[in-house]
């Protein structure tokens, strides 16, 4: 019987609830999030903010990010920061302002802060050949301190269609040793009305490859709510890629917001599933995946229960940056890369968003920040209690209180208003000096995290399901 | 529950003194009213006991050859001291808390001998005497107090330069942080470090490296549970017996 303490037990699917909690809001893979980040925050003080944290008496150990911003082909789903080329020539001019921005990050940090974790991301980072990963981890390697621990991570998103079993065997030689590969639906008519078609064939056999190149675990990305999206054809996909048993799999929502992201205006919207149906997807991706021995991570996150994620929560050693969920706790973040984010010391910044920008900051010398913030106490006892509700699905009270010499209750006067209806509704219950989400609220994290977010306006309402809705 | 340094509570920084009557927390006043003077007297003498700052991270409240006026007690904040060599190294001479007293080694002679800068938000009490004779005539009882003050300083900084291991040396900083911290009425188990991790270093003669790695081993051997600036003495008895030595000598 699965205990209500271990956030190892699974959620569980309540449609209503669900219809009823559903808005927009926040990931929270930053708290404060990206939005606050204002363009006073330049250069200096980005300078500022790693000489404070040299400071820190065990100075905190570092991630590196590194984004690459380039696809072969636009999925219409897409609402990341990306650029659609065909011309690999592209790669190389974009690495030599990169390598000039590894040599004028990297002194900012004392040389004994070992680097725990490289993560590239994108775009498709194996638009660049193993030949010039391999070129960038040599520059990595050369300017910080990589650590030599067993625990160490470097890791890799890939998209199937463009890498051959070869290419990821080299990667390995490289020291990869995490992948994350890119499905989102095996369906053909999905992927034809996404624009991507890719085969379960081509999959696999990277797939495979990773685990014979020595890859520690491969994750697989799924989507919900695409267009032309049935339930049996979900089913079909969900079964294939059970099948290989994958390490970890993550299954996003569509978010259909065509007026931010120009990709999706080329998605026919009548052929997108209902509310009700999306939800359904949603249910069978549990059912199926619990079933198949899968632990609910958080956020849409899966894995095996002898995954290091999944038994990193288990003792309560998981932690959430940008990179998603990760068992490196408390490093400091070094973003790289056009868009990149950065969060060093009790700052955040981030690279700018469009490619000339990034050019033109680091053929002048300088640091590309476009934007960032200082967090204030207050922001960073939030960060600290929505961290642990995503990675936990609980606020440990008496330990927040102790930490940051706060009453809780009073200090959080307002939040535990806002917290009020998600308790009738058993979102969350109150034990043991501890607010815990119940297996009803494990999926709805989101709203519990919203109830302590100082920068939602108006903040009573957002938190909180205004009406019911009718399906 | 004691504040930790640097939070500040009634025990710790009280505003309630004025033109007449010293703080309740004032660092001056009991050295002052032995010798029966208020002040009103002190005043009459042409010393000035006066709130100053803020003074914000960097800047300094003396440097090194500048004309001594004052000597101060840090009320909030931390100050550094020290000089540079003829190499243009720095040498950190220490550190000074909420009630310790800076600017003491400059009270017998025309200029200070040191650099003394804020290393985050500070707020000090000044106590500017014209003169030495002034004190020496009419108050040679808190004459005599300052100089004990300043022997106390010069006799910590002794400590550092003998033959002792990196632990030692660490624990001894600890302790001693712990105990001065304590006689201000903070907690002496949990506080933060609010000198940067290059100046415990310069202060200890030891490399920054070595300091987080002897943190490292003391956090895994349960001495101390450090969470970025913040530091527990979770093992006090051990680390008196590593510093006993030192702090006996």
């Amino acid at each position: 019987m699965p205990s209500l303490h271990s956030m190892a037990s699974q959620p569980s699917f309540d449609a209503e609830l669900l219809q009823r909690y559903d808005r927009p809001g926040p990931r929270y893979t930053s708290y404060p999030t990206a939005p606050q980040f204002n363009a006073d925050f330049g250069e200096d003080a980005l300078r500022a903010a790693a000489a404070a944290s040299n400071g820190d008496p065990i100075p905190r150990r570092l991630s590196l990010y590194v984004h690459v911003p380039f696809c072969m082909s636009p999925c219409f789903y897409c609402g990341c920061n990306r650029i659609i080329t065909r011309d690999l020539s592209r790669g190389e001019t974009y690495l030599a302002r990169l390598y000039r921005e590894i040599a004028l990050t990297a002194p900012l940090f004392d040389r004994d802060r070992e680097v725990i974790q490289l993560h590239f991301g994108g775009g498709t980072p194996n638009f660049l050949s193993p030949a010039q990963l391999g070129e960038v981890v040599d520059s990595l390697r050369h300017h910080f301190n990589f650590s030599d621990s067993a625990e160490r991570d470097i890791s890799i998103e890939l998209d199937p269609r463009f890498v051959d079993p070869a290419e990821v065997a080299e990667l390995g030689a490289l020291g990869f040793n995490r992948a994350s590969l890119g499905v989102q639906d095996f369906d053909p008519a999905v992927q034809e009305a996404v624009n991507r078609v890719q085969s379960v064939e081509q999959t696999l056999d990277v797939l495979e490859a990773c685990r014979g190149a020595g890859f520690r675990s491969v994750n697989v990305d799924l989507i919900y709510g695409l267009p032309r999206q049935t339930r049996d054809g979900f089913a079909r996909t969900l079964e294939t890629v059970l099948q290989v048993r994958p390490d970890r799999l993550a299954i996003y929502s569509y978010a259909h917001l065509p007026n931010m992201f120009k990709a999706q205006r080329q998605i026919n919207e009548a052929e997108l599933p209902s509310a009700a149906e999306k939800l359904g997807l949603l249910q069978l991706a549990i059912e199926k995946l619990t079933a198949a021995g899968y632990v609910y991570i958080g956020m849409d996150h899966f894995a095996l229960p002898d995954d290091e994620l999944a038994r990193a929560q288990e003792r309560g050693g998981l932690h959430r940056n940008f990179m998603g969920y990760t068992t490196h706790a408390d490093t400091d973040l070094v973003g790289m890369g056009v868009s990149a984010i950065s969060h060093i010391g009790d700052s955040y910044s981030q690279n700018p968003r469009d490619l000339p920008s990034w050019q033109v900051a680091l053929d002048e010398g300088r640091l590309p920040v476009f934007r960032g913030m200082r967090l204030s106490e207050d922001d960073q006892l939030r960060a600290d209690l929505i961290q642990r509700l995503m990675c936990q699905g609980e606020i440990p009270v008496s330990a927040l209180e102790r930490r940051y010499l706060i009453d809780f209750d009073d200090y959080f006067a307002d939040a535990l208003g806002r917290m009020q209806p998600l308790l009738a509704d058993d979102l969350v219950r109150l034990e043991d000096g501890v607010i815990r989400a119940t297996s009803r609220g494990r999926l709805l994290l989101r709203n519990i995290a919203m109830c302590f977010d100082a920068y939602l306006t108006p903040p009573a309402v957002d938190a909180v399901p205004r009406f019911s809705r009718s399906i | 529950m004691l504040a930790p340094f640097p939070r500040q509570d009634a025990t710790t920084l009280a505003d309630d003194g004025d033109a007449f009557r010293f703080c309740s927390t004032c660092a001056f006043s009991q050295a002052c009213l032995d010798e029966g003077m208020d002040k009103g007297g002190l005043r009459d003498l042409h010393m000035l006991v006066e709130h100053t700052g803020p003074l914000h991270a960097g800047e300094h409240i003396f440097r090194e050859g500048d004309a001594f006026e004052a000597i101060a007690a840090v009320r909030a904040g931390t100050v550094k001291t020290y000089m540079i060599d003829r190499d243009g190294r720095e040498h950190v001479l220490g550190f000074f808390l909420p009630g310790e007293v800076i600017g003491l080694d400059g009270i017998d002679g025309d200029r200070y001998p040191v650099n003394a800068v804020a290393l985050d938000t500070v707020m000090l009490c000044r106590f500017s005497f014209p003169k030495i004779s002034v004190l020496a005539t009419q108050l040679p009882g808190l004459q005599r107090h300052l100089f004990r003050l300043l022997s106390r300083d010069i006799g910590r900084a002794a400590l550092l330069a003998g033959d002792w291991t990196a632990d030692q040396r660490m624990a001894a900083f600890l302790i001693g942080l712990s105990r001065r911290l304590a006689a201000r009425g903070f907690s002496p188990s949990r506080f933060q470090l609010t000198m940067p991790r290059t100046d415990i270093a310069n202060y200890l003669r030891l490399a920054p490296e070595t300091v987080s790695r002897v943190l490292k081993r003391f956090q895994r051997d349960g001495l101390v549970a450090v969470d970025r600036r913040d530091l527990e003495l979770t093992d006090r008895d051990r680390l008196e017996e590593l510093a006993g030595p030192v702090l006996r000598s």
